[in-house]
């Protein structure tokens, strides 16, 4: 892709963020939830995280019980369509979700940090400071070491390089960005990439799911 | 919260840290699912071909044949790699995962898919599994298109288990190998059920489907399939425009001829993808009009029709401007200016080979690859069943060819469908996906 199909694509991104109609790429419309089925694509792994804290968490806390937008990220990501793209999306997503509470209290936002090294205090901090509002709840998680990390990572099939010091001092941590959108069982349902990042999509699978599961409701 | 007010500054400002691993996977490569990852840009190392085992011929199975294609190698032009699967079942088309680390191969008779990894030493394949539930899971046959979704493979087939006949859809497949849904091509308003290509835009929430034959037809012979009225008429007239989110059919288009290989305009802010007709030697377009619908229309001929020279493998260059195309009977390679897609004019053709299927272009459409077998049964007899791999420059005027292999002479089998790798992806921190 291109630089300016790239500047395109988020603006086509901020379009949507910033404006009331949605039809910012003018193509087929999507289709209404509930309308269309998402595949069980693969199960969330069995993993062992942190949320910075002391504690050892199972990573199912944060992949089952809730319909859930998981995507993996570091805090020192400058890329405009690499991790700030996948926050913009999910603060799009959770501020669409906040007008709808009944879906909102159904749904879960995480960010896994695949930069333990820099990130692990922060989390508790990004925690801290996105539970202050109206549900959804935003996790803020890592690996609990090395080991369950790369794990996770791998099942996802979300691929990093190693870590680089930028030009800037930052560190830099090329990656794919990918969004996992996991039904309430732990199932993979739908990924999104910087192609198909679209919050209006997003929210309409995440409604799809929520009545998915009033209809299995006996 | 100050990290909330952070994102969005640095957005406006416009700061671009784009990494190249980053922006190879957002890329486009002229031919692939735009989801797929690591696009090649500059010279590729490798070039893997899914060959057709021929009876009597090497060890006669079908096979991945790795051919290195970078200038600078003291094994430029040779074979590195033979991996044979076993059998002969019909060995076809090939597409990468989304993550590119991963092959898959189709064998149209079998129904055999066969996953190779390509990303761990892409000269050095290695088979990791073979899918062979196809049939059973999706009631289709033919496993034709590999077009990468992420985490996902979508698999257009070309027949059907009931009677072999054109009718069939797309599966779905996890990356893991797992089938996951099933989805007609449609039969009702106007559409005929067959199936080939497939094209996603995803920015359009858009996936266009080309129509092709059933088993019954692409496994005769060539010469009785033609001197057959009734067999003729059993080819796919349509192509299908399908809502890509809901993996529904939207719109049928008439497309006369089998329309086969879909490409998708790259170039930004064109919106519109190219086919050509089989049987009919047309290129259509698919574009919306000036109401915004979306429609197909017959925008040129290629070569003369009336001699049916039989268009096949089609290849867009990455700016959009303009298309190769290879006609198999008359063995024509042939450039199509694309600049006014309204209206392709063809600018360049040579005589490549008695009977060339395959054509593949390198990112800056500077190299031209050009393979020749279409079906074991469709290809010609004789001293025109020539197989080989050639590999061209393209200064924009002229093909010079800068190797040839012969792949009877190799006793290889039958060079079909082609795939570029570059270097091994050795930059990743974790495994590879499970399999």
């Amino acid at each position: 892709m291109s630089a300016g199909r790239r500047l395109a694509l988020a603006a086509a991104c901020l379009c949507w963020l910033t404006a009331a109609a949605p039809a910012c790429a003018q193509g087929l419309p999507l289709p209404a939830p509930g309308t269309y089925k998402l595949d069980r694509i693969f199960r969330a792994p069995f993993g062992v995280t942190s949320e910075g804290g002391m504690w050892p968490h199972l990573l199912s806390r944060d992949t089952e019980g809730a319909i859930t937008l998981l995507s993996f990220f570091y805090t020192q990501c400058v890329d405009p369509l690499g991790c700030p793209l996948a926050w913009e999306a999910f603060g799009a997503v959770r501020a669409a979700l906040q007008k709808r509470p009944a879906l909102a209290a159904r749904t879960r936002l995480a960010f896994y940090s695949f930069d333990p090294a820099h990130d692990g205090p922060a989390l508790q901090l990004f925690a801290a400071s996105y539970s202050a509002g109206a549900p959804p709840v935003w996790r803020f998680i890592t690996g609990w070491n090395d080991f369950f990390m790369r794990r996770t990572l791998s099942h996802f099939g979300q691929e990093i390089s190693p870590a680089r010091n930028g030009d800037d001092g930052r560190v830099v941590i090329d990656h794919m960005l990918k969004v996992f959108l996991i039904d309430r069982a732990g199932w993979v349902r739908e990924i999104y990439t910087t192609g198909f990042l679209d919050p209006k999509a997003i929210l309409g699978d995440i409604e799809t799911l929520a009545l998915e599961e009033e209809r299995a409701r006996p | 919260m100050k990290r909330q007010k952070m994102v969005p500054s640095m957005l406006r400002a416009g700061v671009v840290a784009l990494s190249l691993w980053g922006a190879g996977a957002r890329a486009d490569e002229t031919c692939l699912s735009p989801y797929t990852a690591a696009l090649i840009r500059g010279q590729e190392k490798y070039l893997q071909v899914w060959t057709l085992g021929v009876k009597g011929m090497g060890d006669e199975s079908d096979k991945l044949v790795t051919v290195n294609v970078d200038p600078k190698s003291p094994d430029y032009g040779k074979v590195v790699a033979t991996l044979s699967v076993g059998g002969r079942g019909e060995a076809h088309h090939m597409g990468f995962t989304d993550d590119r680390k991963y092959l898959w191969a189709g064998r149209l008779d079998d129904n055999k898919i066969f996953v190779f990894d390509v990303g761990t030493d892409p000269g050095k394949p290695k088979l990791v599994k073979t899918i062979d539930d196809l049939v059973p899971k999706s009631g289709f046959v033919g496993p034709h298109t590999f077009y990468a979704l992420p985490g996902r493979m979508i698999v257009g087939a070309l027949s059907n288990a009931k009677d072999h006949g054109g009718a069939t859809g797309l599966a779905v497949y996890s990356n893991a190998g797992e089938f996951l849904s099933a989805h007609p091509l449609p039969t009702t308003d106007g559409g005929d059920g067959y199936g080939y290509d497939i094209g996603i835009n995803p920015q359009k929430n858009a996936m266009l489907t080309s129509s092709f034959t059933g088993w019954n037809n692409y496994m005769m012979d060539f010469g009785k399939l033609v001197a057959d009225p009734a067999a003729m008429k059993n080819f796919g007239a349509t192509m299908v425009m399908w809502n890509l989110k809901s993996m529904q059919p939207d719109k049928v288009f008439s497309v006369p001829g089998a329309p086969l290989e879909i490409r998708w305009s790259l170039k930004d802010g064109d919106d519109w993808a190219i086919t050509a007709t089989a049987l009919t030697s047309q290129l259509w377009l698919v574009k919306k009009d000036d109401k915004g619908a979306w429609v197909a229309k017959d925008v040129a001929a290629i070569g003369d029709p009336a001699k049916i020279p039989l268009p096949v493998d089609i290849s867009i260059a990455a700016d959009g401007k303009s298309l190769w195309v290879n006609t198999f009977m008359d063995g024509m390679t042939r450039l199509f200016d694309l600049n006014n897609p309204e209206q392709p004019k063809e600018i360049y053709s040579k005589h490549t080979g008695s009977q060339v299927n395959m054509v593949s272009q390198s990112w800056d459409g500077k190299r031209v690859y050009v393979t020749t077998s279409l079906l074991a049964n469709w290809d010609k007899k004789g001293a025109d069943d020539e197989q080989f791999l050639k590999a061209f420059d393209w200064n924009g005027k002229e093909l010079t060819e800068k190797f040839k292999i012969d792949f009877y002479g190799l006793k290889l089998g039958r060079a079909h469908h082609m795939k570029f790798t570059g270097e091994a992806q050795k930059a990743a921190s974790v495994a590879p996906t499970r399999l």
